[in-house]
């Protein structure tokens, strides 16, 4: 894992000096992970899909810009997490962030899609997150399935670690409510 | 409400040290509530890990795909302005244009025509009558100016005259006088030499 985080940061070194080569190999390395963040926060396959082209193309621009590589993650989600919200707002130009509500979350995003996870479990979790508000929601998407520390998802969201913590926690309190009971009864 | 020393969810989210986690393990061995609590937490946890990460319909598409390289105009047209002597030619193409668009385009000189209003007609010919008015006015202030500046050239010119006839007047006068004290000193001379003084280069005349 250190391993591999080095040599993200030669590749960025490598990218912001124009080897178009390194930054695509970067590409292949993140996009599953932007696509899928992108995925869990708007719920829409194709605007995860072109966000997520966004987000690599703006960041391309911009490597030159990031002044430590090795802070390249949680400046790639900030890119990705902007990308989204100003779809958001693009879309329903006139409401508040905090009401913005990814479209297609009353189907889920993944269920049925699992052949190794069991279907009701699925079902459960998806049903669960949709009942989180967007920001909640964002926050257990970057610490549970993406892996982030409380600092890096501070500085994606751009707000203090409090709020982070504050979002974070809520969330899993009504998700231990929805979840824990289901998982207790060795659905999985 | 859990009695752990540090929170059971930063516990769970891995946010402690593991001197932390330690603690919180062994609060946990001998505490029912935080155990239970800590229990819930894990299912939880591991309840959303049942989501699976979805694989990306398509590739994203590299920068250096040739979706993202120039059109053929658009890289010619790149190529034709980096070249100075190009951009020059350029340039006097463009002011070449705009010479001929404006020989063209320019409006041509009043003329009402037969079909014009009455009211047209009216207002061109005060304009006209205006204009004629100004041209004349013009006119006699650019005469008068000149006049005026022929009349200080002409007055210098006679000053000038008048003081060149006098300074040959003075010289003449001077000449006539010298003249004439040399005809007088001849005389004398002359008068002197008839009576038998001495001559004058002989040093008796000074």
């Amino acid at each position: 894992m250190i391993f591999r985080a080095v040599e993200d940061t030669d590749l960025i070194r490598q990218a912001a000096r124009g080897a178009v080569e390194a930054f695509n190999l970067l590409v292949s390395r993140w996009e599953k992970r932007v696509y899928n963040y992108l995925l869990r926060i708007t719920g829409n396959r194709e605007d995860a899909l072109d966000l997520t082209q966004d987000v690599f193309l703006k960041a391309y621009q911009n490597l030159r810009k990031l002044d430590d590589p090795g802070r390249f993650a949680p400046w790639l989600y900030r890119i990705a997490h902007n990308e989204a919200y100003s779809m958001f707002r693009k879309r329903r130009p006139e409401s508040d962030v905090a009401e913005l509500e990814p479209e297609g979350t009353d189907t889920g995003i993944t269920v049925g899609g699992s052949s190794v996870f069991p279907l009701e479990l699925s079902l459960a979790v998806a049903g669960a997150l949709n009942q989180l508000s967007p920001e909640q929601r964002e926050a257990v998407v970057l610490k549970i399935y993406q892996g982030f520390k409380f600092e890096e998802m501070a500085e994606i969201l751009s707000c203090p670690v409090s709020t982070v913590k504050s979002r974070l926690y809520a969330a899993f309190e009504l998700l231990k409510i929805e979840l824990a009971p289901i998982k207790a009864r060795g659905v999985s | 409400m859990s009695c752990s020393p540090f929170d059971l969810r930063d516990y769970v989210l891995k946010e402690l040290s593991d001197s932390e986690r330690k603690q919180v393990e062994v609060h946990i061995k001998g505490c029912q509530g935080c155990s239970e609590e800590w229990e819930r937490l894990r299912l939880t946890e591991a309840a959303l890990f049942s989501l699976r990460e979805e694989e990306i319909p398509q590739r994203i598409a590299f920068v250096s795909d040739k979706i993202f390289e120039p059109s053929p105009w658009r890289r010619g047209w790149a190529a034709f302005w980096g070249s100075t002597a190009r951009l020059g030619f350029a340039s006097a193409a463009m002011l070449s244009v705009a010479l001929v668009v404006f020989a063209v385009v320019r409006p041509a000189a009043p003329t009402p025509g037969p079909l014009a209003s009455s009211a047209n007609v009216k207002a061109v010919s005060v304009s006209a009558a205006e204009i004629q008015q100004q041209i004349q006015t013009a006119v006699e202030r650019a005469v008068a100016a000149s006049e005026t500046r022929q009349q200080q050239k002409f007055e210098l010119a006679v000053a000038e005259i008048r003081q060149q006839d006098l300074k040959e007047r003075q010289q003449l006068a001077r000449y006539a006088d010298a003249a004439l004290e040399m005809s007088t000193r001849r005389n004398l001379v002359v008068e002197r030499s008839s009576y038998g003084f001495p001559r004058a280069d002989k040093g008796g005349l000074q």
